[in-house]
């Protein structure tokens, strides 16, 4: 499953897609899961600024969990915003089912994809409800009122979320964790292929970050959904993610199955710190030890 | 709704009915009430004083509300002549001249003279309260109004322009009046543009445009010529309804109706751009776009009031701020509250400014409408701000 995802790096030109995509249809259980790929991107803040990530290709495992682990700074919620079209590239493409995302409507772009980002503002008095029913927004006619398959959609959303006793709090009142869920609600009800999810753990209690990955485990084995998240927590991207990929100074540096990325050698080169790392019952422990200075 | 087996309660009907709630239809119910009672007010004192009971002969009289001649003189300035529109060429009959029936003094001075001004002041207040509401969502900042993005002033300015140098323009003074805003507003867009926009860097140019032409405007008076330029230069400036009519009634009645109902079709789309800018992006909505067009809709609303009254400070700003106090951030109850109390509270604002001066100096003379929604506006910001912490949250 490793060469789902290519580095530029290892072979110094862009994937070729069309034999991968062949390959995929049929060892992957998910036939309907939409094909997500970046192709050499660059991406930058700003015409004059260095490319925070210099030339990726990407290609996600369709109907799967991929998470992006990085340290500060090593351009992880900038390839999840170029991925999500919140940026434009420099140069390069994104491809969702083969086809170029930027020849997509903003609404149909919307219906196949949707992106958390890690900071959200809402009127404090809006309803949890209220606001996962925002969700369906690109699922409707500017004059058009919520259908049956909306509602049906917020009803799902809900559910999955696991906030129906909440559903009529105004956002406000809500902790950070029952907030982030909320958020989490919305994107789902917008019913998109693929969702990515920037930092959705982070700043959360312990209780709420396992709510969290609780749904993106119910995502992955119970959709087609193709999710990519970045996730600072190690041991939490090795437990849920079916594929990481650890990016250092806006490079790919591995990718692939949990217990072939996460090792010590890795850790030391990406995140610079010796670890210990153990094969347990729950999953792999990362044990940091110390930083490396070197 | 059919849809109870779904479980939402109704709360989530995305219809209208269920924008209404108790205490939008309470905020409704009570501008009502207020817009009745300072609107009789109105008509009944001032100069030539009535007893309620000749206003309410006036009000009712038979000549008036049954004549559909009346009516046409007052809606159209004339009599309807649609035969002429077959003819072309002759189009200039359409309306053709026609003057009032005779009536009682009281009808005549309730229906040509006071109630038509307390029409245009509900006219002018609703779309200003609309202008206000739409601009704070647009740029995500409560401060905002079609004031503090330079609307009003490039307004003003032009206003003063045409008063003092181009004086043979006047007839035309507002609808260039709308155009210096709307001119304005894109000197803003283009200051604040930057690979798209954002809300504080809109404001921040606002405030730049802004006393570019507040400094141009106060340079004009200099090259005024004689007094009473200054006095309609000034009135036009602070906003102000004394001397309007069923004529400016007439140019701004179907402009209003247009821009409320564009405002309303365009709540969903302020509701999104709550969420933020990368939210909305990420459902899929043309932010750019869709504030542009949302920031035009607001340019227009202001317009139609700088036609009819001048520009008329704080008012903008502190209705929304009233509304959503009352009835939440939801931008549907929002902009229909706004049209309900932005109306009621300019018809008592306008009340104040033609009757105040007589209550508490015995004088005649009446002040702009401006300077009474300042001094209460102001004043009233302020206690807005000490009693929420955060402000009316947007």
């Amino acid at each position: 499953m490793v060469d789902h995802l290519t580095a530029p790096e290892s072979s110094g030109e862009p994937i070729r897609s069309g034999d991968a995509e062949t390959e995929d249809s049929t060892s992957d259980q998910n036939s309907n899961a939409a094909d997500f790929e970046g192709r050499d991107l660059v991406l930058s803040y700003g015409t004059d600024a260095e490319p925070v990530i210099d030339g990726a290709t990407i290609r996600f495992p369709p109907g799967q969990v991929t998470a992006l682990i990085g340290p500060n700074g090593s351009g992880k919620s900038t390839l999840l915003k170029g991925l999500a079209d919140q940026l434009e590239p420099d140069a390069g493409t994104v491809h969702i089912d083969g086809k170029n995302a930027q020849d997509l409507e903003p609404k149909a772009f919307a219906r196949k994809l949707g992106l958390l980002s890690q900071e959200h503002t809402s009127p404090e008095s809006l309803t949890v409800e209220r606001l996962v029913a925002h969700g369906r927004y690109p699922h409707r006619g500017v004059f058009e009122s919520l259908s049956q398959a909306d509602r049906a959609a917020i009803e799902e959303a809900i559910s999955v979320a696991g906030i129906s006793h909440i559903r009529d709090r105004p956002v406000g009142s809500l902790s950070g964790g029952q907030q982030q869920l909320a958020w989490i609600a919305m994107a789902l009800a917008q019913e998109t292929d693929i969702l990515l999810l920037d930092e959705p753990t982070t700043f959360l209690d312990p209780h709420h970050q396992l709510e969290v990955m609780e749904i993106v485990e119910k995502l992955r084995d119970e959709s087609a959904m193709t999710v990519v998240l970045v996730l600072h927590d190690i041991e939490q991207a090795a437990r849920y993610a079916d594929h990481i990929l650890a990016l250092r100074d806006g490079e790919i540096q591995a990718n692939g199955a949990p217990s072939e990325v996460i090792t010590e050698s890795l850790l030391a080169e990406v995140f610079r710190i010796e670890a210990s790392v153990e094969t347990t019952d729950a999953g792999l422990r990362v044990t940091p030890l110390r930083p490396r200075h070197e | 709704m059919a849809t109870k087996t779904s479980g939402l309660d109704q709360g989530l009907d995305s219809g209208w009915r269920a924008v209404i709630t108790a205490r939008l239809l309470w905020l409704a119910i009570g501008s009502t009430v207020l817009a009745v009672v300072a609107g009789f007010v109105q008509v009944r004192f001032g100069t030539y004083s009535m007893t309620f009971g000749e206003v309410w002969r006036g009000l009712t009289d038979p000549k008036i509300l049954l004549d559909l001649g009346v009516w046409q003189y007052f809606l159209f300035g004339g009599q309807l002549n649609p035969g002429a529109l077959l003819t072309p060429g002759s189009w200039d009959a359409v309306i053709l001249e026609s003057s009032l029936p005779a009536v009682s003094r009281e009808t005549l001075v309730v229906w040509t003279m006071r109630l038509p001004r307390v029409f245009i002041a509900a006219v002018v207040g609703s779309t200003l309260a609309v202008s206000g509401a739409i601009f704070q969502g647009v740029t995500r900042n409560e401060l905002a109004s079609p004031f503090v993005l330079g609307v009003s002033s490039g307004a003003g300015f032009v206003v003063l322009l045409t008063l003092v140098v181009y004086s043979a323009l006047a007839p035309l003074v507002p609808i260039l009046a709308a155009i210096g805003g709307t001119v304005a507003f894109i000197l803003v867009y283009l200051i604040a543009w930057q690979d798209g926009t954002s809300p504080v860097r809109l404001v921040l140019a606002g405030v730049i445009v802004n006393m570019v032409f507040q400094s141009l405007q106060r340079g004009l008076f200099f090259f005024a010529e004689d007094l009473g330029t200054v006095q309609s230069a000034l009135s036009w400036i602070t906003g102000s309804l004394t001397g309007t009519g069923w004529t400016e009634l007439r140019l701004i009645f179907l402009p209003s109706m247009f821009v409320l109902v564009l405002a309303l079709a365009g709540a969903r789309q302020l509701n999104v751009l709550l969420l933020g800018e990368e939210t909305a992006r990420s459902l899929g909505m043309r932010v750019e776009r869709t504030r542009f067009f949302l920031a035009a809709i607001a340019i227009l609303a202001a317009s139609v009031s700088i036609v009819a009254a001048g520009v008329i400070g704080f008012f903008g700003l502190v209705v929304p701020h009233i509304v959503r106090l009352s009835v939440g951030s939801d931008y549907r109850r929002l902009l229909v509250g706004s049209v309900f109390v932005g109306a009621a509270l300019m018809i008592a604002a306008d009340t104040g400014a033609r009757l105040g001066l007589s209550l508490l100096a015995g004088s005649m003379g009446q002040i702009p409408v401006g300077i009474v929604t300042g001094l209460i506006g102001g004043p009233y910001f302020l206690y807005l701000m000490r009693k929420q912490q955060e402000m009316g949250e947007l």
